[in-house]
């Protein structure tokens, strides 16, 4: 029992790392469509986690918000965010606030910043997930950061369902995930800001014919 | 002692014997992908038998480093061959040196490449020399820190007790996350170092992507060919560190023969299947723009800082 434990608690880790390894593949990726590709994939990994957190545990309950996690962000919204490419004809990030080394370089010192953040809190937790905790922190920043570093609407949109997916984590990690219906109050709010942001997008587009915020910052007669 | 000369001259001889195969297998690989027949594995070997038959022109603009070059590359790469496990977890250069001699004798190597590409006075040389230092300089970081990574796992730089450590499942289980990264950032920097598709294509003498084929552009007869046996020499000890560090089944772990012909066919087995690998790899990706280089260079040296801290935070 002792051991499988250990075991089962070093596959949970494993698999938050990948989670994090596929944060660090969309900051390097400039490719639109690559980077949804690459959101997809994470939230796969994300419900590898979550049904192995399930697993181990026994607690029934997240199979469900694994299972949602799957249809919502593995399924459907990487399909709408295709959709708003293909409509908007934009195949490149050309325009970044900071160019791809810097980003990751910025990315591993947020890393860090995360894992010293939560160096004193994780010793007090007993769950088997609880090292994640400074992975979710870390992806939260991440996916802020990307946020901040990309112009086009799109991969912003990205970097928010990169954050979303580090909150999950959390959530999981610290208490082996929220009750289920605050879960299903928070993937609806996710399907719709996607859905939303979709339609910002083409609207975007159509004002500007760009998808660049930056635009926003600027007063227009 | 006697075991000692043994374990040198076997694996003198299962490297460079090993070398031009792997640069033939990922020719044929390929080949056979873009639906080719493709040259035999063979080639490679019938390429060296005929550069060493071959008069060597050297310009007479050059200076010794130029012909001590290949000699230096060859014995260097070589060498660091010797401190890397092969087929049997002990080294036989065991106590010259640890991993770090072995990172540091193939940058020697490389070192001593750029300056005979400058050497000759040739600008296909200097750019080539220039942008080996470009992609040396990135790849040195990335690597270092994967194999720290990999040593505080194991708690230890020298090879052999990693791969011993490792080939008797000590280890690998509890601490996947920090092997998996520095795996990957390894992957990454055997590919730049050794010059393979997406960072240089050994393939061409196109001059706007060339970077190992511009360094050695002067090179004719025997000095090509000590030097393209060095360049598969250096795949072959990538490889075999890769092989060995992360997958070291087989490997023999004691000096009977029955577990050291285990442990060659074995590594044979693992070498073939890395080598098809590259080969796929190299069908799959197109050559990356010079510049777009230092973003997967970049990306290599965040695995294996992630790595680096993997280890002092999933250490629970």
């Amino acid at each position: 029992m002792q051991i499988s434990s250990h075991i089962g608690s070093q596959l949970v880790d494993l698999c938050s790392a990948l989670l994090l390894l596929t944060c660090f593949a969309i900051v390097a990726q400039r490719r639109l469509s690559a980077c949804v590709d690459l959101f997809a994939l994470q939230s796969a990994f994300l419900v590898l986690t979550a049904a192995l957190v399930a697993f181990l545990t026994g607690n029934h309950h997240i199979y469900i918000a694994a299972g949602l996690t799957g249809l919502i962000k593995v399924i459907i919204i990487p399909r709408v965010l295709k959709k708003v490419i293909e409509r908007l004809n934009v195949k490149r990030e050309l325009v970044m606030n900071v160019n791809v080394p810097a980003g990751l370089l910025i990315c591993g010192a947020l890393v860090m910043l995360a894992f010293f953040i939560t160096q004193p809190i994780i010793p007090l937790g007993f769950l088997l997930t609880r090292d994640s905790l400074a992975i979710a922190l870390a992806i939260v920043l991440i996916g802020f950061f990307t946020m901040i570093a990309r112009q086009k609407a799109v991969s912003q949109l990205v970097g928010f369902l990169v954050m979303e997916n580090g909150l999950f984590l959390g959530a999981t990690a610290a208490t082996y995930g929220m009750p289920l219906i605050v879960e299903l109050g928070v993937f609806f709010d996710v399907l719709i800001a996607v859905l939303i942001a979709g339609i910002y997008t083409n609207r975007l587009q159509d004002a500007f014919d760009s998808v660049d915020t930056s635009h926003l910052t600027v007063l227009k007669e | 002692m006697l075991q000692a000369i043994f374990l040198v001259v076997a694996q003198t001889i299962v490297l460079l014997a090993v070398s031009p195969f792997i640069v033939g297998l990922i020719k044929k690989v390929k080949a056979r992908l873009q639906l080719r027949r493709g040259a035999s594995v063979f080639q490679p070997y019938a390429d060296l038998a005929k550069l060493f038959r071959k008069e060597p022109v050297v310009s007479t603009t050059t200076s010794w480093i130029f012909t001590a070059t290949p000699y230096i590359v060859f014995a260097s790469t070589l060498a660091a061959g010797l401190l890397v496990p092969i087929f049997v977890s002990r080294t036989p250069l065991n106590f010259a040196g640890n991993i770090i001699a072995v990172v540091y004798l193939l940058a020697l190597g490389t070192f001593f490449l750029m300056l005979a590409g400058l050497d000759a006075g040739s600008a296909f040389g200097g750019m080539g020399s220039s942008r080996e230092a470009i992609v040396a300089s990135l790849t040195e970081p990335a690597m270092i820190l994967s194999i720290f990574a990999i040593a505080l796992t194991k708690g230890s730089t020298n090879l052999s007790t990693i791969v011993h450590k490792t080939a008797l499942l000590e280890g690998i289980v509890t601490d996947p996350s920090p092997y998996l990264m520095a795996l990957a950032a390894l992957f990454i920097v055997a590919i730049a170092e050794t010059g393979r598709v997406p960072v240089d294509n050994p393939a061409t003498h196109l001059e706007l992507t060339m970077i190992h084929e511009a360094m050695v552009l002067e090179y004719s007869g025997r000095y090509l060919a000590l030097i393209e046996w060095a360049a598969g020499l250096k795949l072959a000890v990538f490889l075999s560190l890769i092989a060995n560090i992360f997958a070291p089944w087989g490997i023999a772990t004691t000096l009977a023969p029955a577990a050291m012909g285990i442990g060659l066919v074995a590594y044979l087995l693992k070498i073939a299947g890395l080598a098809m690998l590259i080969g796929v790899i190299e069908c799959m990706f197109a050559k990356l723009r010079l510049f777009r280089v230092t973003d997967l260079l970049g990306v290599a040296f965040i695995l294996a800082l992630l790595g680096l801290l993997f280890f002092y935070i999933l250490r629970s």
